[in-house]
């Protein structure tokens, strides 16, 4: 449909952002090609160590499913903060990285996860990080007028290994915020095997710590360990001054005390799924 | 006389319709034949128009027609001081965002839209100043060169006693500087209506508004008609909150219909809505206050600057309230009052929820709070030692008349909240233990009152009209209550139902009360100044009371329709007199109502963020006429101050809007109310009031904002005087104590 439409039809799914950007006068497509009633896009499903989430997916169906808050309770967090109710029964956990906002709840959660997406287009499909859809703010890879992305995948967080999402904004529901981070740790014995930890928005994409998260790896996640982490995070993050959002200045000390909790969150989490594996 | 009717929490005079969908909003009107039209709105906070090309426009097909200041009779209007353009010509000037250069008219909104995009306007930008006090200053830009050379549009002084000696007499002085922002009402229906030549070929115009019979005075002089050749309709209204006092799209209705001799059809967007009408004036309050050991006020001096924006507006009347509410509610033996309110290139700003009366609490509660401490002294035990009294001398000098409960509200407030008294000993209660390691908890209390009725000698009335149908033995079968009160969706119609029908002796279910439409119903005076419970329930009661000594005379006659009519004026029983030019003397307000609040709030000390977990709000209402609805008027009156506490933030840069949607302009979701929420109605009667009631909508939020700011203050030690406390705000208040 997308071809016949020669880039004048766009890919709709749940619509929350797009409705608005259509009313705004700033989608230029003709025509929506409406996907929710496509077979097999609503899936959220395990399969070899590896959870897919189809592309009519919505982030309340992320954020109340049992597979993800077990598996990946970093995203269930995550979606589970997304706008209000309305919002997250109808907009979808896919549209949130077509948007390709640094901000986006759900995207930081799944930058945190290492996520995949599968695009279908006319060459066929392939899977590629979601990194490598994030041209810039608002700017996906993806052109929506030629091809879609059909679904996310990731790696199961596995035993000893948690992550923890934590958002600061101007108030309680339906509003973007001032900055949020997802990190997951992953212990062996008392030790951190593995960090990642991703941020929003202190750059024009979704923003991966990685020098805070390896500092953590190979040590014993205490006081001193976490606050090198998250002093590291907030020195690579580069908040800008934003009226609406805050100052640099204090977005960047948030960093270090939102991933600070995010980190510690986590390795609780962590520590007591390792001391569950030592006591059976 | 026992009350059947009043004092019962009857269901909403409007409930059933509004839920069914079957009542009509401004919106909801549709006219056979109508037109539509859309707004050419300033691009500038200040430039002089060179030029206004219509000719695109006006070739586009559907286009009718394009109006401008050419097109109006009278191209001047305002609620106070007739100092607004209706719109902007070539070579005048254009003073904020809000102003029109010209009205396109079209056969649908989509051309209406596209055609308003084609009007090319040039203009000659001049310098913006956006901050009261830099206006102020001799060599200031002008805003309005034809008003004097000034922008301050009005100064007030009060001087009582002698402000040194009472200094000296202080062991402790209290100096601080507080500002408060801006606020957009944030209505829930924008503007909206449809403007029409009657049957009878009058100017008519269906839309909310608060003072429908004041609206007709400026239409008629904008249009140069007489008053009987113009006409509003108000059907349901979504909520005003002081924004639709002033007109700003009513007159708009009519001058199209009145041009163009067909129905026209109007609505603002919100991004219309919120960037280009009035908001909550913003306040920058100098205050000092000095304190006994003993806890007596003994001397307080105040400057207050309030930004009007780029026209008047109700500015002097706003600033009128605010300085002879300035001591809050407490007796001072001297102070010195200077309150200015000073032209800008800023939003308009004009009457919101408090009208002047908002913005002082922030200021007199924070001072009250910051002496107690001061002083080691329980905040509820320091103001028990100063509140007013009936008979006490209020800080204009005028003695306040039988029924101030405001000690009252502050009693069981602070029970309710967990204090103890033993012999005027005050003990607050802990605030119990926080959620979390880095959160930290704190209580606070404040108080606020704020008259009722139109002040400073205006003769404020009310006219009601009462008709009883009878049936067969003489009894009432059905009363119509016609008066042009209009019901902002409070329940002032419900109110005035249940007065009438506890007046006539009848079930509230008997009682109707007409749509206001100007050409059926008397002028009953604004919504606004939480007046027509008072007001306009007097005028019902006296109304019933006259159509029930007819009925008798009816009866006799065999008659089955009585109609009755009865104006009643506040003066009638409380006169009210201006201030003194020089020190500022006068007995300011009819009467009064009183308000008590505690918040319980955890402050995160990682990031500043404030979350209410509790709020107490005791009311004196003199008589709660509708309990259930004074508990609504409540939890909407803390809803607006915990928006004005923490997150509502109206950002204006060189007077550009930024926050031009709700997803910008913080209003607190449900999710930030507070888990708990405690309403406490207080009923000491005002002897004059309807059944002894007073006022209710505005008080209810008066307290908020200072009690939360109290609050984050016991949480964390620090003061926010400048509002919002919003997290950054608070953090870096943190930052510097450690």
């Amino acid at each position: 449909m997308l071809e016949a439409r020669g880039g004048e039809a766009r890919i709709i799914a749940g619509g929350t952002d797009l409705v608005l950007q259509s009313q705004r006068g700033q989608c230029l497509a003709k025509a929506m090609v409406d996907i929710t009633r496509i077979p097999g896009l609503d899936h959220i499903e395990e399969r070899d160590g590896l959870i897919y989430i189809g592309a009519q997916v919505t982030h309340g169906q992320v954020a109340a499913s049992p597979l993800i808050r077990s598996r990946a309770g970093v995203l269930a967090e995550a979606c589970g903060s997304v706008g209000g109710p309305q919002i997250r029964n109808v907009g979808t956990l896919v549209g949130n990285v077509v948007n390709a906002l640094p901000a986006a709840d759900g995207a930081i959660a799944l930058f945190a996860l290492d996520a995949e997406a599968e695009v279908a287009e006319r060459a066929g499909r392939r899977w590629t990080p979601i990194a490598t859809l994030y041209a810039g703010v608002g700017l996906c890879t993806v052109d929506p007028c030629t091809a879609m992305i059909t679904q996310l995948r990731f790696r199961a967080l596995g035993k000893g290994e948690v992550g923890a999402f934590e958002r600061l904004a101007k108030r309680r529901a339906l509003v973007l915020p001032i900055l949020n981070t997802a990190a997951i740790v992953g212990l062996d014995g008392d030790k951190v095997e593995k960090a990642r930890i991703a941020i929003g928005p202190v750059a024009a994409t979704p923003f991966v710590a990685t020098e805070a998260a390896e500092v953590l790896v190979g040590r014993t996640p205490d006081e001193a360990s976490v606050t090198e982490a998250a002093e590291l995070a907030a020195q690579a993050a580069q908040p800008r001054d934003s009226l609406l959002r805050g100052s640099a200045e204090y977005r960047k000390a948030m960093v270090e005390v939102l991933v600070r909790r995010a980190l510690w969150r986590a390795v609780e989490g962590a520590s007591l799924q390792e001391g569950e594996d030592a006591n059976s | 006389m026992s009350s059947k009717v009043v004092g019962q929490s009857v269901p909403k005079i409007d409930a059933a319709t509004k839920v069914r969908g079957q009542r009509k909003f401004p919106q909801d009107f549709n006219m056979e034949g109508q037109l539509y039209a859309k707004v050419v709105w300033s691009e500038y906070p200040h430039a002089r128009v060179s030029k206004i090309d219509l000719s695109q426009a006006e070739a586009l097909p559907g286009v009718v027609a394009i109006l401008t200041s050419k097109d109006v009779p009278v191209n001047e209007y305002g609620i106070n001081i007739m100092d607004q353009p209706v719109l902007v010509g070539e070579g005048e000037k254009v003073r904020w965002l809000g102003d029109r250069i010209a009205i396109v008219i079209a056969e649908s909104e989509k051309i209406a839209q596209e055609a308003r995009q084609l009007v090319r306007v040039e203009y000659e930008p001049l310098p913006v100043v956006t901050d009261p006090r830099e206006a102020m200053k001799p060599d200031a830009p002008l805003i309005h060169e034809e008003r004097g050379d000034s922008n301050i549009l009005k100064h007030i002084k009060i001087r009582k006693g002698d402000i040194e000696k009472g200094f000296a007499e202080a062991d402790v002085i209290i100096e601080s500087y507080y500002l408060t922002p801006h606020v957009e009402h944030a209505y829930m229906q924008p503007e909206a209506g449809v403007g029409y030549i009657d049957e009878q070929g009058r100017v008519t115009v269906i839309a909310a508004a608060q003072w429908s019979h004041d609206d007709l005075h400026q239409i008629s002089h904008m249009l140069d008609l007489p008053l009987d050749q113009v006409r509003e309709i108000v059907p349901a209204i979504g909520g005003a909150f002081g924004g639709r006092e002033d007109m700003y799209i009513q007159h708009l209705l009519a001058l199209c219909a009145y041009c163009v001799r067909r129905p026209v059809k109007m609505v603002f967007d919100r991004e219309e809505s919120v960037m280009r009408t009035g908001k909550r004036h913003p306040y920058y309050m100098k205050y000092k206050w000095g304190a006994t050991r003993a806890g007596k006020l003994t001397a307080m001096e105040m400057e207050i600057i309030s930004d009007a924006g780029a026209y008047a507006s109700t500015s002097v009347p706003v600033l009128s309230n605010s300085a002879s509410f300035a001591a809050g509610p407490y007796v001072v033996p001297n102070a010195k009052v200077d309150a200015y309110t000073v032209y800008t290139n800023n939003a308009v700003t004009m009457a919101m929820r408090g009208f002047g009366s908002t913005q002082p609490p922030v200021a007199y509660e924070s001072q009250m709070n910051k002496l107690a401490e001061a002083l080691g002294m329980d905040p509820v035990e320091l103001r028990m030692k100063n509140l007013l009294e009936d008979g006490s001398i209020a800080l204009t000098g005028n003695p306040m008349p039988p029924g101030v409960g405001v000690k009252e509200t502050l009693r069981q407030t602070a029970l309710a909240a967990g204090w103890k008294e033993e012999d005027g000993v005050w003990i607050k209660p802990g605030p119990g233990l926080p959620s979390a390691p880095y959160k930290r908890r704190g209580i606070g209390v404040a108080c606020g009152y704020k008259n009722v009725g139109y002040s400073f000698g205006f003769d404020d009335k009310t006219r009601a009209i009462v008709e009883l149908a009878l049936d067969e033995s003489g009894e009432i079968a059905r009363a119509l209550v016609k008066l042009g009160a209009s019901d902002q969706g409070m329940g002032a119609h419900t109110a005035l139902a249940q007065i009438a029908a506890e007046a006539l002796g009848i079930d509230y279910e008997k009682v109707r009360v007409a749509l206001v439409d100007t050409s059926v119903v008397p002028d009953a005076g604004s919504c606004s100044a939480s007046r027509h419970v008072y007001m306009s329930g007097n005028a019902v009661i006296r109304a019933c009371q006259e159509a029930a000594r007819k009925r008798e005379e009816a009866i006799q006659r065999g008659e089955r329709r009585v109609s009755a009519e009865y104006e009643y004026h506040g003066r009638s029983v409380r006169p009210t007199t201006p201030y003194d030019d020089e020190n500022g003397m006068c007995d300011p307000h009819i009467g009064y109502g009183y308000a008590s609040q505690i918040a319980l709030v955890e402050v995160d000390v990682g990031t500043g963020q404030t979350e209410v977990l509790k709020v107490w709000a005791a009311q004196d209402v003199g008589k709660a006429i509708n309990p259930e609805m004074v508990k609504g008027q409540a939890g909407g009156g803390v809803h607006m101050g915990l928006g004005y506490a923490l997150t509502e933030e109206f950002i204006q840069k060189e007077g550009l809007i930024k926050t031009r949607r709700f997803s910008e302009y913080h209003i607190p979701t449900v999710a930030d109310m507070p888990r708990e929420f405690i309403p406490l109605i207080v009923e000491v009667p005002d002897p004059t009031g309807p059944y002894g009631a007073k006022g209710v909508g505005e008080m209810t939020t008066l307290p908020t904002a200072p009690a939360i700011i109290s609050a984050i203050h016991d949480a964390v030690g620090v003061w926010i005087d400048n509002l919002p406390a919003t997290a950054e705000k608070v953090w870096r208040a943190m930052q510097v104590r450690s």
